[in-house]
């Protein structure tokens, strides 16, 4: 098989500042196109995880890194270019949208890499359009909801046409609507997507494949619809078995 | 202490302006030499936690409360270079958002509170620093360095009133400088406490941030106060004279002076005849001392370990 | 805080709204210099002065309600500045004066501030060329403003349902516990928004 991996992490062991294990040795791998589930208990590393694939950790870039991007290895050089194929949605919109207005925002990413004029102000507007906010160009962050909020981070970082989206928990604090019009949303996109998540439901519908993280290592790597309904598993893990999920009829 | 507008004329307001810009071109320098860009956002979340704490009411009696104005703690935060920076970014923003002081006295108003205070709170807390070792030291430099930023600000910000025409010297200084003599202490106090605070919860916070750009940006700030004596000078030596020359250069000789103006210029040489002024000078000397001695058993009774059960 | 607290009309659409920032700014600017050289024997160009910012607020379709309450809640600022007017003889005339030219200048920045968003004034900041790092401080700390005052009412609304005493010594120390936790999460929030500037390829 010659196709190069959209994401192949091989070892990945990382410790907090304070000396803390985080990582042990993970190691899983993305197809293009693939639609991969990261669970796992809270205090299991999926955060940590997710910071260290557009090489915000760790804080010294290794000289072997442990994860490569589009067959490129996450070198300090490399840093730059990652940033813009590895779209990384944060936890706390409020984190991540912190431009004065909605426009200049999502403007964000694509200005520092050097989009200006018309062009920008067109890729503003498709990328709002397709997270079905048009027309929210001059709203003021602190006016949105936290759905909104969400989307005009998605948007943002849509912005930056990358090949890889990230989602750290995206449907946390969503009300079901907004939980809804997501859901539906990150179905419309076709990049390939790791999205790691509390939400089992939404995970059961959008990836057909889960990789099960607790403790730092990767316990499990498999099809959703076995995973998830191993009960047993599930509940060993801090988890449970999403309810709709049976364990004779699978989903789709 | 923010001055509106309609209170300096325009030679003050220009000049403090122009002192103003150089003097946060200076730290804008001085902390891109040593700026961590991690620190930008740090920086303005300072700023943005300023003026949050600005808006704490921390009661005093009978429905007074004491606010904090926050130099010293940004300086304890971040250090002088960079608390000079949020503090302007504070200043800034009250100006164009809150209308909170005015626009043409907006260099008054960042050379007081931007840059005048967070310099003297750090000179100021030097010495406590250097005497009482860790935590305690830092406390105490805190409580010091909050009460003569408070202090001082006020008396530049009479000065600028002064030299205005808006209110002779003699009378303003005393006013305001009084009153903030007993402000300072509650800014000490409650600058202190945060501190303690935040040192509690996340001791890192609490770091001698940027102790050698401190020093040199120290240098550089007693070199632009030395500037500006020279340039205040002559204003100060013999008021009206100064400004009627200044006046009659740029053409505002047709602007009547108010009446009481030559008053101060024969008390201000004379001090030992301006009874409130030489008041003032003995309060703040004794206030000096006495704030002093709290800083030290302040910072030496927050810095010990709590004991449990507390607030 | 209200959301809405600071731009809760600058977003109208009124011809004053429309017109671009750097002619409202200017015309502020102009405005208050020339307050500054108003001689106090010609107090009918403050007469002058005051009718254009009506004809302004008019125009500017902000309910007058508003305007006046900002005003009224301003003002004792400028009315204690000028009090110290009264330390002199013949203070008076001085006093008027002064609370004149303040007020008015007041209405000036008022009407600016209320028909500019902040943003628009950043941009024209930035055209200005005043560095790029006070430029970004000052964005950063508008649009988080709201967020910490948020989390200072949450903090202080959890303790005051956990405090029993009114002790004042008490207080303070507890006042000050909020605003130490706070900082902590202000300081954890700056990481985190460090992170998401790079992660979109910002380079200071």
């Amino acid at each position: 098989m010659a196709a190069v991996k959209a994401l192949e992490v091989t070892g990945l062991s990382y410790r907090y500042p304070d000396g803390t294990p985080a990582l042990d040795g993970v190691s899983f791998a993305l197809a293009e196109g693939e639609s991969v589930g990261l669970i796992g208990p809270n205090g299991a590393g999926k955060s940590t995880l997710l910071l260290h694939l557009n090489g915000l950790l760790p804080d010294v870039p290794p000289a072997e890194p442990a994860v490569r991007v589009l067959g490129q290895p996450l070198t300090r050089d490399r840093l730059p270019g990652v940033r813009r194929e590895v779209g990384l949605l944060f936890q706390d919109p409020d984190d991540q949208l912190f431009c004065p207005t909605v426009r200049e925002d999502v403007a964000f990413g694509p200005e520092q890499f050097g989009l200006a004029g018309p062009d920008l102000a067109a890729e503003v507007a498709r990328c709002l359009a397709t997270v079905g906010l048009a027309g929210y160009e001059d709203r003021l962050p602190h006016h949105l909801s936290r759905g909104e909020k969400r989307r005009v981070c998605l948007a943002g970082v849509l912005a930056c046409r990358p090949r890889l989206l990230v989602f750290d928990e995206p449907t946390a604090d969503l009300d079901p609507r907004g939980r809804r019009d997501l859901k539906a949303l990150l179905a419309g996109l076709p990049v390939t997507k790791l999205i790691a998540s509390h939400d089992l439901e939404m995970i059961a519908a959008l990836c057909p494949r889960v990789v099960l993280l607790d403790q730092g290592r990767v316990v499990a790597d498999g099809p959703a619809a076995e995973l998830l309904a191993d009960e047993p598993l599930m509940l060993a893990h801090g988890l449970e078995r999403p309810p709709g999920l049976s364990r004779r009829h699978p989903p789709g | 202490m923010h001055i509106p507008d309609g209170f300096l004329d325009l030679p003050t307001a220009t000049g403090a302006a122009v002192l103003a810009a150089g003097g946060v071109a200076v730290a804008l320098r001085e902390t891109r030499r040593r700026l961590e860009p991690r620190q930008v956002p740090l920086m303005a979340l300072t700023a943005a936690f300023v003026f949050v704490a600005q808006m704490l009411n921390f009661p005093v009696a009978a429905g007074t409360s004491g606010h904090l104005i926050g130099a010293a703690l940004a300086t304890a935060l971040v250090g002088p270079a960079a608390a000079v920076l949020v503090l302007t970014t504070v200043v800034v923003v009250q100006c164009l958002v809150f209308a909170d002081g005015g626009l043409l006295a907006l260099g008054a108003n960042l050379l007081n509170m931007a840059l005048l205070a967070p310099v003297a709170a750090w000179a100021a807390g030097l010495p406590l620093r250097r005497t009482l070792p860790g935590l305690a030291g830092r406390l105490a430099g805190a409580t010091f360095g909050g009460w003569v930023a408070v202090v001082l600000a006020a008396a530049a910000c009479a000065g600028e009133l002064a030299l205005a025409g808006a209110a002779p010297w003699r009378t303003v200084a005393p006013a305001m400088i009084g009153v903030h003599l007993l402000i300072g202490a509650g800014e000490g106090v409650i600058t202190a406490l945060v501190l303690a605070a935040i040192a509690r919860a996340r001791p890192e916070l609490v770091t001698a941030a940027g102790a050698g750009s401190a020093r040199r940006f120290l240098r550089t700030g007693v070199l632009v106060a030395l500037a500006l004596a020279l340039f205040a000078a002559p204003f100060a030596s013999s008021l009206p004279d100064g400004l009627e020359a200044v006046a009659e250069r740029l053409g505002f000789a047709a602007l009547e002076q108010p009446a009481a103006l030559p008053a101060p210029a024969p008390d201000y040489a004379l001090p030992g005849l301006a009874s409130p002024l030489a008041a003032t000078a003995a309060a703040g000397v004794l206030g000096a001392l006495g704030m002093l001695g709290v800083a030290l058993l302040l910072g030496r009774a927050l810095a010990r370990p709590r004991e449990a059960g507390s607030a | 805080m209200r959301p809405d607290f600071l731009d809760r009309h600058a977003r109208l659409a009124s011809p004053i709204h429309r017109l671009p920032t750097a002619v409202k700014a200017g015309a502020a600017l102009l405005l208050l210099i020339a307050l500054a050289l108003v001689p106090p024997r010609q107090p009918w160009l403050f007469a002058l002065v005051a009718l254009l910012l009506v004809a302004v607020a008019g125009a500017s379709r902000i309910p007058p309600r508003f305007l006046l309450g900002r005003l009224l809640l301003l003002e004792p600022l400028a009315l204690g500045v000028a009090a110290l007017a009264f330390l002199q003889p013949g203070g008076w005339r001085h006093f008027l004066l002064l609370v004149g030219r303040s007020t008015l200048a007041l209405g000036v920045v008022l009407l600016l501030s209320q028909t500019t968003p902040f943003a628009a004034l950043l941009r024209l900041l930035r055209r200005l060329r005043l560095p790029a790092l006070l430029v970004t401080l000052l964005a950063l700390m508008y649009r988080y403003l709201f967020v910490l005052a948020d989390e200072a009412e949450r903090l202080q609304r959890a303790r005051a349902s956990r405090t029993f005493s009114r002790r004042r010594g008490r207080d303070w120390r507890a006042i000050a516990a909020v605003a130490g936790r706070l900082f902590g999460r202000a300081s954890e929030r700056s990481e985190r928004i460090y992170g998401a500037m790079c992660a979109r390829g910002w380079r200071p």
